[in-house]
């Protein structure tokens, strides 16, 4: 092979990354351009050059290649690629587990870290992989920015303090100061869960409430103790545990769909066509909501504070 | 601490990353089938090819014969690779690469019935314990925090969908509260506020709609296949207005403002109390009215006359249940 071949940058990157992998002792530019034909084509500035560019793109791409000192004087330095910073530990996962993985890397928008991620552990895989892969594609929908949800994850795990602006839920617009703890989805929404600094209380904060980037501003804290993140999400009347019993009638129309609806709701019997089933009720006036969004086709039984609350507001609405 | 894009040319950065993920794999499955790599690693068997030949030509000093990577694609297309024990096995997962696929996984974790979740769950925790906290963080960190109902028939419309099989459908519109009977070609199931969806050609309107996989009461097969249309998935707006849709002008109070935020809503005009006036785009009127019904108070239609008397006969509808 000549110098004056054109070497293609893909095979000159995998030339570099395979010498300094295998390295006994760091090299300096001077050993790896007499080592690698990629760098030796042209005069030592532009193959100095080129090495740079390889050198961050490497790094880029998260390869562990560092610049350290070749003898215990530290007169001279030389690059290596240590083995054990390089290579992926071995993880033993079973098929399902790595289908499973991949089936939820996939399942992204434009962002491919989580593609790349699942392809660097299928290497150990047996064949089961592609027959683990039969349920098929699924795509998860979030309504936060990738590059949002990454930095607060990112964030949340190192406990970074954290500034950003947010509109709450009532319209009101500010700037808030958050020590971040930890990140939930639910119901489509990524929530922030940290300390705010102005209110000293655990809040959560929807992402697709922000008003603008994340600031980090220096060093959180660590969560109090038996801080449960998901806690601090309210989730929908339908969710919560209940004590209390409602009994409501539905319409043949709508029966399968309302009873399916509300979370622990049982069918109890049949009236004359209508099906009458038991709900649980956690919060009076937010079941009373929920009731009436089906109109005339559902009619609550007992208990009577229920039964008054829906027709009281049913009447506000009849002027 | 954004991360943008990477700079560097994204071909060569690409092919490079395939490359540190594929070797190890080939190392690992001697004579593997250049197909099934290709579609497991999601490239084009050419592209493969291509840079399995590229992998010729790289190896270790002095660069002899002796010294480069050996790779043979016999002539059943099986590929048996040599001299790569420095790629055996693969670069280690960044800090931003096991984020983005542990936040993947709870964003599937939390929209309930999904049968890999055991083995997500159980994977992700392989995960954690061998690249430990500085790469993948803590546990607790990172939650999905389940809701919604679970869709019964998830998995025979993941299934159709793969296979690319027409069926038939029972369906409950919500907005009509009618069942109803239809042939269907799914092409996409994607989750979206907490609940499946699939996005699928209607056979009878001729027409794309997008069902909620948990409102599908029975599926049979039609006994056909299609060609798909590519239909959009996730990220795509849940309702996209035809313009055949009455304006319906409403006044948000504080308490209310989530409809602006849950349904598709134009013109919005923020008022000095926090209340907020919007337009939504209403193809039935039954559902606006039963959505007013629901927030009572904490909300009033201001145009047309047609949606305020809606609002009122409906509420007028119940109450005659209750005499």
């Amino acid at each position: 092979m000549t110098g004056e071949e054109r070497m293609e940058p893909l095979e000159r990157l995998l030339n570099l990354v395979g010498l300094l992998l295998e390295t006994p002792t760091p090299l300096t530019f001077d050993q790896i351009r007499d080592t690698l034909d990629g760098y030796r084509a042209d005069n030592v500035d532009s193959a100095k050059r080129m090495f740079e560019r390889d050198k961050d793109q490497l790094r880029e791409f998260g390869i562990p290649l560092q610049l350290v000192d070749i003898d215990a004087w530290g007169t001279e330095q030389g690059y290596i690629i240590p083995k054990d910073e390089y290579y992926l530990p071995d993880i033993a996962f079973t098929p399902e587990e790595l289908g499973a993985l991949l089936v939820a890397a996939q399942s992204g928008g434009e962002d491919t870290r989580a593609e790349q991620a699942a392809r660097k552990l299928l290497y150990g895989a047996d064949g089961g992989v592609l027959a683990g892969l039969a349920g098929g594609p699924l795509a998860s929908g979030s309504d936060a920015r990738s590059a949002l949800v990454l930095d607060c994850a990112d964030s949340a795990q190192r406990r970074r303090r954290v500034s950003f602006g947010y509109r709450t839920s009532q319209g009101q617009e500010g700037r808030r100061v958050v020590e971040a703890f930890a990140m939930v989805f639910r119901g489509g929404h990524w929530y922030l869960v940290g300390r705010d600094a102005d209110r000293d209380d655990v809040r959560a904060f929807r992402l697709s409430r922000f008003t603008s980037d994340l600031d980090d501003v220096g060093e959180g804290s660590e969560p109090p103790e038996g801080f449960r993140a998901a806690d601090h999400v309210r989730a929908g009347p339908w969710a919560a545990a209940a004590e209390d019993h409602a009994e409501i009638a539905f319409s043949p129309k709508v029966a399968w769909w309302a009873v399916a609806s509300f979370a622990g709701a049982r069918e109890v019997g049949v009236d004359e066509g209508w099906i009458v089933a038991d709900v649980p009720m956690a919060d009076r006036r937010l079941l009373a909501s929920l009731v009436l969004q089906f109109g005339p086709d559902a009619v609550v039984r007992t208990p009577s504070a229920l039964r008054d609350e829906v027709i009281r507001r049913a009447e506000a609405l009849d002027g | 601490m954004a991360e943008g894009r990477r700079s560097s040319p994204p071909k060569t950065a690409d092919r490079l990353g395939r490359m540190l993920a594929i070797v190890p794999y080939l190392v690992q499955h001697p004579g593997s089938s250049l197909d099934d790599v290709a579609r497991l690693y999601d490239v084009a068997p050419a592209q493969l090819r291509r840079d399995l030949d590229l992998l010729f030509m790289s190896g270790l000093p002095p660069y002899g014969p002796g010294d480069l990577i050996d790779v043979e694609v016999d002539e059943d297309d099986h590929i048996w690779i040599t001299m790569a024990d420095h790629f055996s096995r693969p670069l280690r997962l960044s800090r931003q690469e096991a984020l983005a696929i542990t936040l993947r996984a709870a964003e599937l974790l939390a929209t309930p019935g999904l049968p890999e979740a055991p083995a997500l769950a159980s994977a992700l925790e392989k995960l954690r314990d061998s690249l430990g906290p500085d790469t993948a963080g803590s546990g607790e960190a990172i939650e999905a925090a389940a809701g919604g109902r679970p869709a019964e028939h998830l998995e025979t419309l993941r299934r159709a969908a793969r296979r690319r099989e027409r069926i038939t459908i029972e369906y409950f519109a919500g907005s009509t509260g009618e069942w109803t009977t239809r042939d269907v070609e799914p092409e996409e199931v994607f989750s979206a506020m907490g609940n499946w969806y699939v996005a699928a050609w209607d056979v009878a309107a001729d027409d794309e709609r997008l069902f909620r996989a948990d409102r599908v009461r029975a599926v049979t097969p039609a006994g056909v296949t299609f060609e798909p249309r590519g239909l959009g998935g996730a990220g795509r707006a849940l309702y996209t207005p035809t313009g055949e849709e009455v304006p319906v002008r409403l006044l948000l109070r504080p308490p209310a403002r989530w409809i602006a935020e849950y349904y598709v809503t134009v013109d919005p005009v923020e008022l000095d109390d926090g209340s907020l006036e919007v337009t939504l785009p209403a193809a039935q009127l039954g559902w606006v009215a039963a959505l007013l019904l629901r927030v009572g108070a904490d909300a009033e239609v201001r145009s047309p006359p047609e949606a305020v008397e809606a609002v009122r006969d409906l509420a007028r509808a119940t109450l005659s249940r209750y005499r």
